[in-house]
């Protein structure tokens, strides 16, 4: 059973359509109880990072993700923010992050960006993978997927980089550590390369 | 490397999609749920969505076939039409949709751009602005459907939308809606001039080569379309498409260089 | 008892079929006898086929167009298409009625063989929410012919716009290469009985039919043909058609997008034919269009009864098309669900115009003018 974390950010619906259409058993869950029979996690985000943090903080869900993915080593993925916040933390906000990657969230230079708009980094961008993983298996590189964000993620392990996509300058799209997975862009809105990369993640 | 997104916007009257020229004449067109499953499984970039009635009839957005558009859409979907609190917005986008737009409201009260950004977040919050030539070539915002014109300087506006902080401008021509002759450019080269908000055009779009021209001038652009994807043909043949292959691949290059 | 055609595979889901000493049902026998004799595919020349195309550019000379081809985006009038501006040298306008149920596919092939061939397109389309409140009607009606409000508004589009605009040529993609054998009245009964339609509507439906197109079958059948001089044509019976070549050729030459079975333009005659008329009514119309090829020899009985071993609807979409079919109608699954459960009725429950159809195909076929038919 595939839990879609519902803690206040991110477009779940979206999420849940794609696996109802794979007819992939999912749910929302917004209480830890209902993580019983769960096996795999996704955790979605969109809008600000202390927002996002702040809600799951509250959302009574922090303890028992954190006990699932750093200790069961439940597979996770986060989409957008909820990539985001698996840093230690951003530059967006104070609050800390979950700390899941050595990583940091930063602004995107605008100096080096050579056109307007600057930001938001908005549309469909091709994205470069680094490492062969299953879960990119049947993906369209060069379709890539659909970015909305003014923020990056930048790991400080390189071992931690899954792939990556050009804006200003290359940047750590999708990221991955073992049970733990990134990604920056929206696969619930990228049409098939999208529906793949969920299908290939209830599949680990 | 980042491309344009080519979005087809449709129109939804009473129920049903409809295609205007210059904002008048409503031409019925068909069913905007099947219209949305369409462009859904053509993979196109975007999707606009714009109730026209809503505002003018004061009525609340028609959250049942939101709902069903979202179920629709694998892509991003922009939702505008009667919305005019944040209570609103965040239903829309909780059913499913990306982006709301909003035109009257953000014209007469743009304060609630802020309240409905610090909700759904600024990424989300879509302004549209009908434009309108005036006899000595400057240019006026209107607002219902229109109707009625606003007393505020077009470029000031969008410069103070730009301060108040907006996801993304949407600039609509009513003087080239539905007559797909191309673009108003020397319009959206002012307005590009005046602000950096992610800019989308919309209205006069008539071929291919009017999106890719419009991207290959400005490289990262939203190119909306309304008549274009739904016509086909002299005789306006109602016939859901998008671009070509070839155009398509254009676009890839044009975001290479 | 059950019974199945030893030639075809034609069974007793057909309730009033008959089989000969030979196990061969009646279906088939009506084709060898009545259909081959005047139809004679082995003797076909083209020069029948050139004659009528000479007729119909004279009809058409000075207009824009010379004839209008009803299009689908379905295989039998794409291909008739491509036949009727490559080979024939006609210039037809391609009329399109969206009832609000076309797949991506079908627009898909209408584009490309619009463009493909250099055509103008001229497209109806039907008010959706007048077309919701009718099939709506017929699903609460409880009868088995339930897409009669797609087809009947086709129908009546073209009739309507070839009357309108004087065109005195409507060619249709309707062949007897595969559909000799035509689906028993009991299952699809006349999709043009207007009185049926709007007893149907009058009885169960909610909003008034102002936009819909109705058409009667005196109209077209006779005034329009005899009168006014319009006339169906139906050029594929003038040549060998193989429906598997014709397919591979548009695939080729247009880019053309199979569809997995007859009639998938639409997706509600996806799900009619796929899941509702088979598995509320036992009509699997699959056996009519596989016998129409085996009789013509397109397809073995063995091929067609290993195909008709699997259901007619494929499992792994089937609940995702009963949501969508109600998401659009804009009623619950449970109420669809209602409908496919509640007892199943005939066209007989409802005011009907069969005796004048009874009495029209009489004469036409006493005077020759239509092999076989639907009984």
């Amino acid at each position: 059973m595939i839990a879609i974390i519902d803690y206040g950010s991110g477009n779940i619906q979206a999420i849940k359509n794609i696996y109802k259409k794979l007819k992939i058993e999912c749910k929302f869950v917004s209480e830890p109880e209902q993580l019983n029979d769960v096996d795999k996690i996704i955790l979605p985000g969109v809008g600000a990072f202390d927002e996002a943090m702040t809600q799951l903080n509250e959302s009574g869900l922090r303890e028992i993700l954190d006990l699932m993915v750093l200790e069961q080593k439940t597979p996770v993925l986060g989409v957008c923010v909820g990539m985001q916040i698996m840093a230690i933390s951003s530059d967006e906000g104070k609050l800390d992050g979950l700390g899941w990657f050595d990583a940091q969230v930063k602004l995107f230079d605008e100096n080096i960006i050579n056109h307007k708009p600057k930001l938001p980094h908005m549309g469909w961008n091709e994205i470069q993978p680094k490492s062969e993983h299953s879960i990119l298996t049947s993906i369209d590189f060069e379709k890539g997927y659909y970015f909305l964000h003014s923020y990056y993620f930048e790991c400080h392990d390189e071992k931690d980089i899954l792939a990556t996509t050009h804006y200003g300058d290359i940047f750590h799209c999708a990221v991955n550590k073992g049970n733990i997975f990134g990604f920056q862009f929206h696969p619930e809105k990228s049409h098939s390369n999208g529906i793949n990369l969920f299908k290939n993640f209830a599949e680990l | 490397m980042l491309r344009s997104r080519v979005i087809p916007c449709l129109l939804v009257h009473n129920k049903g999609l409809v295609k205007t020229v210059k904002f008048k004449a409503p031409k019925y067109v068909g069913d905007p749920i099947n219209a949305v499953k369409i462009f859904n499984e053509k993979e196109v970039d975007e999707l606009i969505v714009l109730d026209i009635d809503a505002t003018i009839n004061g009525v609340e957005p028609n959250y049942q076939m939101i709902e069903h558009l979202a179920n629709e859409s694998r892509m991003p979907l922009c939702y505008g039409g009667g919305v005019k609190t944040p209570e609103q917005a965040q239903k829309i986008i909780k059913l499913g949709v990306e982006k709301v737009a909003l035109s009257s409201e953000a014209i007469y009260n743009p304060k609630l751009l802020i309240d409905i950004a610090n909700i759904i977040g600024r990424q989300s919050v879509v302004v549209v602005l009908d434009i309108k030539k005036t006899l000595f070539g400057s240019y006026d915002i209107y607002s219902h459907n229109g109707k009625k014109k606003v007393k505020k300087n077009l470029f000031e506006f969008v410069a103070e939308l730009e301060t108040i902080g907006i996801g993304e401008l949407v600039i609509n021509s009513i003087d080239n809606d539905g007559v797909m002759k191309g673009y108003d450019l020397a319009l959206i080269k002012k307005v590009r001039e005046h602000v950096s908000v992610p800019l989308t055009v919309l209205g006069g779009a008539g071929s291919a080569d009017d999106i890719l021209n419009l991207i290959d001038e400005y490289k990262i652009i939203g190119a909306s379309a309304g008549s274009l994807f739904v016509f086909k043909g002299v005789y306006k043949a109602v016939l859901i498409n998008y671009l070509p292959e070839f155009a398509l691949q254009k676009i890839r290059q044009i975001s290479k260089t | 008892m059950y019974n199945i055609c030893t030639n075809c595979v034609m069974d007793t889901t057909d309730s009033k079929i008959t089989f000969d000493d030979k196990g061969i049902c009646d279906h088939c026998n009506t084709y060898f006898n009545d259909i081959l004799p005047k139809w004679n595919p082995e003797g076909l020349d083209d020069k029948a086929l050139y004659n009528l195309a000479d007729k119909i550019k004279k009809d058409g000379q000075g207009k824009d167009f010379d004839c209008i081809m009803g299009m689908s985006g379905g295989i039998d009038s794409s291909y008739l298409l491509y036949l009727a501006v490559e080979k024939l040298g006609l210039r037809p306008l391609v009329f399109h009625v969206d009832a609000g149920w076309n797949s991506q596919e079908a627009v898909h092939n209408i584009e490309r063989m619009v463009d493909g061939l250099g055509l103008d397109l001229y497209t109806e389309v039907i008010n959706w929410e007048e077309m919701k409140d009718l099939q709506l009607s017929f699903f609460k009606s409880g009868v088995s012919h339930i897409d009669t409000p797609q087809d009947h508004s086709f129908f009546a589009t073209m009739y309507k716009f070839s009357a309108k605009h004087g065109v005195k040529n409507i060619l249709t993609g309707g062949n007897y290469s595969t559909e000799c054998i035509r689906n028993p009245l009991e299952w699809m009964y006349f999709q043009s009985d207007s009185r049926q339609l709007m007893d149907i509507h009058s009885k169960f439906g909610t909003s008034p039919l102002n936009n819909y197109p109705v058409t009667n079958i005196l109209w077209h059948k006779v005034y329009l043909p005899y009168i006014k001089g319009i006339k169906v044509i139906r050029p594929l019976d003038y040549m060998i058609y193989n429906k598997e070549d014709a397919t591979k050729l548009l695939e080729e030459k247009f880019g053309y997008q199979r569809y997995p079975q007859k009639h998938f333009e639409s997706r509600f005659t996806r799900f009619y034919e796929g899941y509702w008329l088979p598995e509320k009514f036992g009509f699997d119309t699959r056996k009519v269009q596989y016998s129409s090829l085996i009789v013509t020899g397109q397809m073995t009985r063995a091929e067609a009864l290993e195909k008709l071993k699997s259901p007619a609807y494929d499992p792994d979409t089937i609940d995702e098309d009963f949501e969508y079919i109600a998401n659009k109608l804009g009623i619950s699954i449970d109420e669809l669900r209602g409908y496919f459960n509640a007892p199943n009725k005939t066209y007989k429950d409802y005011k009907n115009q069969q005796s004048l159809y009874d009495f029209g195909a009489k004469v036409l076929r006493a005077i020759g003018l239509e092999k076989g038919g639907k009984r």
